[in-house]
């Protein structure tokens, strides 16, 4: 496993990661301000941490109340 | 002119839904996993216990217009998935939560409220493909070796064509019906049903829209564009638009019952 982490090159998997986690995070400020959510707020904030990509994309499509 | 104030309408709705933060990065994301998981596949199945003694697998090198055309399949394939769930609600949702007769109690055409939807969804999803692409593209190159810019940018206009093919499936379905789960149903079936069609009748339907990404293939590879490419651009164009004036029409219809 070690080999793994020494192989690869960070620089370019590094964007990748970036980018993830700013979805995440994103997912997250807009979770914490909205007034409403569909289902329970607990619920998304464990899908939008746990699920990497998925989750963020399962509550924008799923959880957020667009109106 | 009521036309424009509609698509700011959409326009300003989608980014207030930040829909245009989080698309962007979901289809960028799309685009440059399959180019860097490739690129490290060795290194991962090496992390994973390698083969044992004497197993001859080649992993071969990958030409970048190869690289290029996983991350379009993965569009053909979750982007699509991601365009029915985008486009679920415009339409439908709006009906069902009775949006749309606020709206149409103001002398907003029929015709101008669909393309405007339509319009919208479809600037919405090529900028974010066309972004998303342009990120696959730059790891291709820095990881596998150069394509003219140029190429791929006539291969994502091309390419935009079958994005707007299935905006305006979803956009038909979204007049029919009210429920948004069944409108991703349903837009899913009907290209499944379009590529099954074209693999039946493949010799036949040598026009068929789903033949857009193996013509981009060729025009990757080859650098110039095939008139059977022009012929599909041209039948998948006509195509949305026959769609879209259905839609209306439908639309218009299911309003004034």
């Amino acid at each position: 496993m070690n080999d793994l982490f020494q192989n690869i090159n960070w620089l370019i998997l590094a964007p990748f990661l970036v980018i993830q986690a700013v979805l995440m995070v994103i997912a997250l400020i807009d979770l914490i301000k909205a007034d409403d959510v569909k289902g329970p707020k607990g619920m998304w904030f464990f899908i939008v941490i746990v699920l990497n990509t998925i989750g963020p994309i399962a509550y924008f499509i799923f959880g957020r109340r667009n109106d | 002119m009521q036309w424009v104030t509609m698509f700011q309408k959409e326009m300003m709705e989608s980014w207030r839904n930040k829909k245009w933060i989080w698309v962007p990065i979901v289809f960028i994301i799309l685009a440059v996993m399959d180019p860097i998981s490739t690129y490290y596949l060795p290194e991962i199945i090496q992390a994973a216990g390698g083969f044992p003694d004497g197993t001859v697998i080649e992993l071969g090198d990958y030409a970048p217009a190869e690289i290029i055309m996983m991350s379009l399949s993965q569009y053909s394939t979750l982007g699509v998935l991601l365009i029915a769930f985008l486009s679920m609600g415009t339409v439908a949702g709006e009906k069902s939560s009775g949006v749309s007769e606020l709206i149409l109690v103001k002398p907003v055409s029929y015709t101008n409220y669909i393309t405007a939807k339509w319009a919208s969804l479809f600037v919405l999803i090529g900028g974010s493909s066309a972004i998303g692409l342009f990120a696959g593209w730059y790891y291709t190159v820095l990881l596998y070796g150069n394509l003219a810019f140029t190429t791929w940018l006539k291969a994502i206009l091309f390419y935009s064509l079958w994005l707007l093919l299935v905006i305006s499936v979803a956009i038909l379905f979204n007049s029919l019906v009210t429920k948004p789960g069944i409108v991703v149903f349903l837009t899913i079936l009907s290209v499944m049903l379009l590529s099954l069609l074209t693999q039946v009748f493949g010799h036949i339907l040598t026009w068929s829209p789903v033949h857009l990404s193996s013509y981009i293939q060729e025009l990757l590879l080859t650098g110039t564009v095939s008139d059977k490419l022009f012929g599909t651009a041209f039948v998948t164009i006509a195509l949305s638009i026959m769609l879209l004036i259905l839609s209306v029409y439908s639309f218009q219809r299911s309003e004034n019952r």
